[in-house]
């Protein structure tokens, strides 16, 4: 592929995307002083490095990039050169504008995408909750680039169509990339512990099954049978487990309201807590809380 | 119809049992929980995570299979791991987490205990050896490393204890598991001054002491509602896995001991009376105040096998752990006994009996440019096998043992169960039941309604199956092998506390 560099606003190309944001191609034969300082976009960006050797800052982390090698760096998180500038090389790259679901923090590709709501969200929460912010070895992702460049560049009939689609290739490729590197499939107990880690920090969140599969790099009825067979729960059952527990936890200490320990540990309503509590207990929650804190209202 | 629930609070599981009252399982379920390793050598578990998994599978179990098929629930047995302590506040709330029996953060205050006059007289007085395991060793650590928590502890629980708390507002330990704390002197029956003194603790920071048989709880009503029990099903406070299993296991009566492999592993025999070791090599538990459970625990039993087959087995062609370790068994079995003269000490998570060093390491010695994957296999079975053996050979010194009840999920397998029988030259037998633990908690439930008139008559009635006789040719070589791994055991002890300083690092 040649270099090339298309821009949302100056690049008639794109005109039809407005989500794209940037796409591009460089070569770069010189080392340029601060031709890669610290920058903040509230775009998804991709990078993909086709030749030579990158050392980056992403979020403050080092990382080393290699040909076949990819950088993601989310919306609001810091990139830059080791050394302010970029490295001799060849990379493409491409920006994403994401849109946010409603006040939320929570990402989701806008109306362009053929992703189902579910999977949008899915994908949107797999990108925020992992740390790894470098995938290695993804050759599949240049073929994805220049057919992206060749379609925007031919703009054969259903070329708006495809374009999109080849982002959703992408964002999916990068989610299922994400997940197996996390994962090792070889020791399900380990993967399952991590995916319990990271349950109880995000405890609030209205986690579906779909999501807890996507995290551990498995399809849901997989997921299902391998989790039943080990905890010998149900996903959804073990993690209304983890909630009473911990709401068990709280419910012992007398500075929490009851209202407050529902929502932290996600259940919908004060309501729907008790209703849970009383079913596994046989006591409602604030009769639990009288019987082991006899000495608080 | 009636029916026993057997309750056992593992290390990774809670597992049910259901037995109708001639002892058939008519039902089970088990559901797990984690183990927290904030630190290498902490190994945790939250308390009240063990509680709602117990009381949520319980339910579904009676709500979805026993009461659709008309059985009423007599009685309750609980039975758990032993070794884990949990300081409580004066409310009965938990100060942290449950340190398990695998933690091993008291290895300095073990080992100073251990090279004292002092740690002699306890070991002799309480029947557990000095070691991180103990809640002895915990309560040592805790006083010099927790101060804070160690002062505003009203009671230090096992999680037993404090699972029944939740369930019925009493706080009691069976002398059972007290046995296993390091705590009790297993001669009088009584909490051991000394170990007390030494622990900094008084008697009354501990559960009251009641016999296995004990009964008199009541089940809160809460949960009387919520399992749909009736005031009438009787809770029944239990005994160890370790001693259920023993009791489960068919060893009754003289010259048998039994072998279980689980992730570890234990050789238990049963007796009236304690082994005496200057070497405190075993542990010494009560069962009752007439039996003695007696052996040596192993940390690297299943465990071992599966990280090997986690690290290289082929996960192409099979679909999951088990079918790699499956197909690895197969490929193990195609060499010869002795693995062609490569040998393995299994030592990854350091040892207990009988080399009692958390320092040791593993290690494949003997290797030759022929040896290939398979051998490998086949010698990491073998290894952790001889390390078993090891075990019984310091048993044989005070004991005679003319057979071998085996069970745990590892040993069963038809390979490991000719290999035992074949290395230790003695029969094997494989009991019906192959949960041990709950069928011996069964056996305490159905001595107390007066199903059996004592626990002797309760033992004979273990059915076992299946016996694997020994090959005497395989024998004589297991047996030359195993003096090297012997040897290697001991000989390598200055280059195990070498390698696993730089480990630490």
């Amino acid at each position: 592929m040649n270099q090339f560099l298309l821009q949302q606003g100056q690049s008639k190309e794109l005109e039809a995307f407005p989500h794209i944001i940037e796409f591009a191609l460089k070569k770069n034969n010189t080392v340029q002083l601060n031709s890669l300082d610290k920058a903040i976009t509230d775009t998804l960006r991709i990078y993909y490095i086709i030749e030579g050797k990158f050392e980056w800052i992403i979020n403050q982390q080092h990382h080393m990039l290699y040909p076949g090698d990819m950088a993601l760096i989310l919306p609001g998180q810091e990139l830059c050169g080791e050394n302010s500038f970029l490295d001799i090389g060849t990379l493409c790259w491409i920006n994403i504008h994401l849109d946010k679901l409603d006040t939320s923090e929570k990402l989701i590709p806008g109306k362009w995408s053929g992703l189902s709501k579910n999977e949008a969200l899915t994908i949107g929460n797999i990108l925020l909750l992992n740390n790894v912010l470098v995938l290695l070895k993804v050759k599949s992702v240049a073929e994805i680039f220049q057919d992206i460049e060749s379609e925007l560049h031919n703009q054969e009939i259903g070329y708006r169509t495809r374009v999109n689609q080849l982002i959703d290739s992408l964002l999916i490729l990068i989610t299922r990339q994400l997940t197996s590197q996390n994962n090792s499939h070889r020791d399900f107990p380990q993967t399952f512990m991590k995916l319990e880690q990271m349950l109880r920090q995000n405890l609030s969140h209205q986690w579906t099954v779909e999501e807890m599969a996507a995290l551990v790099g498995l399809g849901t009825t997989a997921f299902t049978e391998k989790a039943k067979s080990y905890t010998g729960f149900s996903p959804f059952n073990y993690l209304i487990n983890i909630r009473i527990s911990e709401a068990i936890k709280l419910l012992k200490r007398p500075d929490v309201n009851v209202t407050d320990i529902a929502l932290n540990t996600g259940f919908y309503s004060s309501q729907h807590f008790s209703t849970t509590f009383r079913k596994l207990t046989g006591h409602t929650p604030r009769e639990f809380r009288k019987l082991n804190m006899p000495n608080t209202k | 119809m009636e029916c026993v629930i057997t309750i056992e609070l593992g290390t990774n599981a809670t597992r049910v049992f259901v037995f109708d009252l001639a002892g058939n399982m008519i039902g089970f379920t088990k559901g797990s929980y984690p183990t927290f390793h904030t630190q290498p050598d902490y190994s945790e578990q939250d308390p009240e995570q063990i509680f709602i998994t117990m009381l949520y599978v319980l339910k579904n179990l009676l709500n979805e299979k026993i009461y659709p098929q008309g059985y009423t629930v007599v009685s309750i047995v609980f039975s758990a791991s032993m070794h884990s302590l949990l300081p409580v506040d004066k409310n009965g709330v938990p100060l942290g987490y449950a340190i398990t029996w695998a933690d091993t953060r008291g290895q300095k205050e073990a080992k100073e205990l251990n090279n004292s006059l002092l740690g002699k007289d306890i070991y002799k007085a309480t029947g557990t050896p000095i070691h991180p395991m103990s809640p002895l060793i915990k309560l040592t650590w805790l006083k010099n490393h927790d101060k804070e928590k160690f002062d505003q502890t009203d009671k230090f629980l096992s999680i037993k204890s404090y699972i029944i708390q939740q369930l019925t507002g009493e706080c009691v330990i069976d002398y059972s598991l007290a046995s296993a704390t390091g705590l009790l002197n297993i001669h009088t029956l009584e909490w051991e001054p000394a170990a007390l003194k030494h622990a900094g603790i008084t008697a009354d920071k501990l559960p009251a002491l009641v016999p296995v048989f004990y009964s008199k709880f009541k089940l809160r009503k809460a949960y009387q509602t919520s399992l749909g029990l009736s005031a009438k099903t009787k809770i029944l406070i239990g005994s160890s896995d370790g001693c259920l299993a023993a009791l489960g296991a068919g060893i009754w009566g003289q010259k048998k001991a039994t072998i279980t492999i689980e992730d570890s592993g234990a050789i238990r025999i049963v007796g009236k009376d304690v082994l005496q070791d200057d070497q405190q090599r075993f542990f010494n538990y009560v069962l009752t105040k007439d039996y003695f459970i007696s052996g040596g625990p192993t940390n690297n039993g299943g465990v071992i096998f599966e990280w090997f087959a986690t690290q290289f087995g082929d996960f192409k062609k099979a679909f999951d752990l088990e079918h790699c370790m499956e197909s690895l068994i197969n490929e193990a079995s195609k060499i010869a006994v002795g693995a062609e003269g490569l040998l393995f000490l299994p030592y990854l998570l350091g040892e207990r009996a009988p080399i009692w060093n958390a320092n040791a390491r593993g290690a494949y010695f003997g290797l030759n440019i022929k040896h290939e994957q398979k051998h490998f296999i086949r010698a990491t079975i073998e290894g952790i096998m001889y390390a078993m053996y090891s075990i019984c050979k310091t048993l044989l010194e005070h004991r005679e043992i003319e057979s071998l009840s085996i069970n745990g999920s590892f040993a069963t397998i038809p390979f490991c169960a000719q290999m035992i029988a074949d290395i230790f030259n003695k029969p094997v037998q494989i009991s019906k039941n192959t949960d041990s633990a709950g069928l011996g908690a069964f056996l305490l439930g159905a001595i107390e309604m007066g199903i059996y008139k004592d626990i002797d008559e309760a033992a004979q009635t273990v059915v076992l199956t299946n016996t694997y006789m020994p090959n005497l040719q395989n024998h004589q070589i297991y047996i030359r092998h195993f003096a090297i791994f012997e040897r290697l055991s001991t000989k390598l002890f200055d280059e195990f506390e070498e390698i696993s300083k730089l480990q630490q690092k």
